[in-house]
């Protein structure tokens, strides 16, 4: 930490002026209140005014190192008493010596500066704890100001740490699979293996390429849900009918990526996975009250207890949204007969709830 | 072995069947009966056609490869297809030849099958061993979510979150729900190993009891309690389930 006084040309203009000040008030106080010389007055503010401004910018270092951290208070107020009635001796003492030495004060005006050298003592004490105190509330204050600052940033890593372990992860038994289905299909029908190969690397480059961060278009994202829904398309056969109703306008707003691929892939789990007959999977996407709300809607046997656990990947969902939009109940759910609806709230610009 | 050793294929995923078929292809030795898409389908060809092999895939609609080996008398030789690594462990205990992680080669699979036609070979010497294995080595701390059970033909699926409490009935134990009970060929120390302790509490060497279904519980003779339920049953608690139950309700 620098000196506060010197740190920019600003702070020392206002020390400046504020030593002016008090030479001004000295001097007319010498001048018009006790009537002396015009001329003493002026020589007696400017000596003693600018000794202890070049003090006052020195009363950094014992306040820099008599730290409320490292001392008692006892053992601060002590060396700042010894040190208070130091400076204010040698500050008396060279303004006495200079106006008698250098500007030949004498006669009356000299025993009017001798007689005041004990209020002088005691004026330099309380100008000794005004900039002892003044010190020690700017070092306080700023201390306390990096504090937020750094607490701030670890609020701002901590929310980035949480954001990345709620990053979607590839399901690798969906990897496998598919290139089983592959490894099938090169015996089969070795086209359709060169084109499922294809959509899976795809596949994998979008979603391996993408961060907790990012948000990307609708379209891009529903574009890498599609290679997905191929994929299972070929593995699972005509199990599944996909379905799709969305503006373009919807299409070109932003979301967070890789949001919408766990809800695709819980209504695979839950809807093709546990079925033995077709299921349909709809996406819904239209603007609503400010926020563009997005539907994957998918049947399901209900009369399939499934392994629970379904719930890590929607509150997970649930987690990112409020990190990234800081608000509440983006995401909400709703079971009615053989339908599961998953819904997702993407707040417009500026949009409250 | 003169005749042919039948194989059904076990898997929800044609392209899955496919690979294996096509696999077997250059065993004449070996011939398909059945392609399943799912446990059920499994389950019946298993006891209609009794294959002497299968290719089982874990994950599966309704029930899964390890549900319906349960619901099998007389398991045939079983060899695991699938993409989850996790449960080997699982497949060892239920006595499987070998265990298929996909996608497979040609040489491995031909392993499997060799193993598989060498243990058809001696299978009697096998069969003896395969409960005992169940028994210890089952500690899997994964808790249930469902049961399947048989009665008669029918099978049915049973939601743990139904379940009120579970008796001992020589080598079965009788689970009962609100509306049924099921009778299911496993040991009182299997379902107390595998229902969640938080839930269920093991009130007596021959009874486990949903805690919630407990209304109260009344000293009967001296040191000897019963748990009344919210049905009205009235089921006996040990000194040890006493001492449970007390810890538990503290």
């Amino acid at each position: 930490m620098i000196n506060p006084f010197l740190k920019s040309t600003t702070r020392f203009s206002a020390y400046l002026v504020i030593w002016f000040a008090v030479s001004v008030i000295q001097l007319f106080t010498l001048y018009i209140i006790l009537g002396m010389d015009f001329y003493y007055a002026l020589a007696d503010s400017l000596v003693f005014n600018i000794l202890y401004l070049g003090i006052g910018i020195s009363l950094w270092f014992p306040t820099k190192f008599i730290s409320f951290e490292n001392y008692s208070v006892f053992k601060i107020f002590l060396n700042h008493s010894i040190s208070a009635i130091v400076t204010s001796g040698v500050w008396v003492m060279s303004g006495y010596f200079i106006l008698i030495q250098v500007f030949g004060v004498e006669g009356f005006a000299e025993e009017f500066l001798y007689k005041s050298l004990v209020w002088r003592f005691l004026i330099g004490l309380l100008f000794y704890s005004i900039i002892v105190s003044l010190n020690y509330v700017i070092i306080y204050y700023t201390n306390f100001q990096e504090k937020i600052l750094k607490e701030s940033e670890l609020k701002a890593l901590v929310k980035e740490s949480e954001l990345k372990t709620l990053k979607y992860q590839i399901n690798p038994h969906f990897v496998f699979n598919s290139l089983n289905s592959i490894s099938s299909l090169t015996i089969t029908s070795p086209k359709s293996a060169q084109e499922m190969t294809i959509k899976l690397s795809n596949f994998l480059r979008y979603t391996l390429s993408k961060n907790e961060k990012q948000k990307h278009k609708l379209k891009e994202e529903i574009n890498n849900v599609k290679l997905y829904l191929d994929i299972e398309k070929i593995r699972f056969n005509d199990k599944f009918e996909y379905s799709e109703t969305l503006s373009d306008e919807c299409k070109e707003i932003e979301v967070p990526s890789m949001i919408l691929q766990p809800l695709f892939e819980n209504a695979i789990k839950h809807g093709v996975y546990e079925s033995v007959d077709a299921v349909k999977i709809k996406l819904i996407c239209k603007n609503e009250d400010g926020y563009l709300k997005i539907t994957v809607e998918n049947e399901f046997d209900p009369e399939a207890i499934s392994k629970k656990g379904e719930g890590i990947g929607l509150s997970n969902i649930q987690n990112r949204l409020k990190l990234i939009y800081n608000q509440d109940n983006l995401l909400t759910i709703r079971k009615s007969g053989r339908t599961f609806s998953a819904n997702i709230y993407i707040p417009s610009e500026g949009a409250k709830k | 072995m003169s005749s042919k050793i039948t194989a059904a294929i076990i898997d929800d995923e044609k392209l899955a069947q496919d690979l294996v078929e096509n696999y077997l292809k250059r065993h004449d030795n070996v011939e398909v009966i059945a392609k399943c898409n799912n446990g059920y389908e499994g389950l019946k060809i298993i006891n209609e056609k009794k294959p002497d092999l299968i290719f089982l895939d874990i994950q599966m609609p309704k029930i899964n490869g390890f549900e319906m080996l349960e619901l099998i008398d007389n398991p045939p030789v079983i060899i695991f297809s699938t993409a989850f690594d996790n449960f080997a462990l699982k497949a060892f205990e239920v006595n499987a030849t070998d265990y298929l992680l996909k996608p497979y080669s040609e040489e491995r699979f031909d392993e499997a099958l060799a193993k598989a036609i060498a243990q058809l070979k001696n299978k009697e010497e096998n069969t003896g061993k395969i409960k005992s294995l169940i028994e210890h080595i089952d500690e899997n701390p994964e808790y249930l979510d469902r049961v399947v059970v048989k009665n008669n033909q029918k099978i049915s699926i049973i939601a743990v979150e139904d379940l009120l409490y579970l008796e001992a009935q020589d080598d079965y134990v009788m689970l009962k729900t609100k509306e049924s009970k099921h009778l299911k060929q496993k040991t009182m120390k299997y379902f107390e190993a595998h229902l969640n302790p938080k839930d269920f509490v093991r009130t007596h060497r021959s009874y486990i009891v949903r805690l919630e279904f407990i209304k109260e519980i009344e000293l009967f003779e001296k040191d000897t309690y019963k748990a009344v339920l919210h049905d009205g049953t009235k089921i006996p608690v040990s000194k040890n389930g006493y001492d449970k139950l007390k810890d538990l309700f503290k």
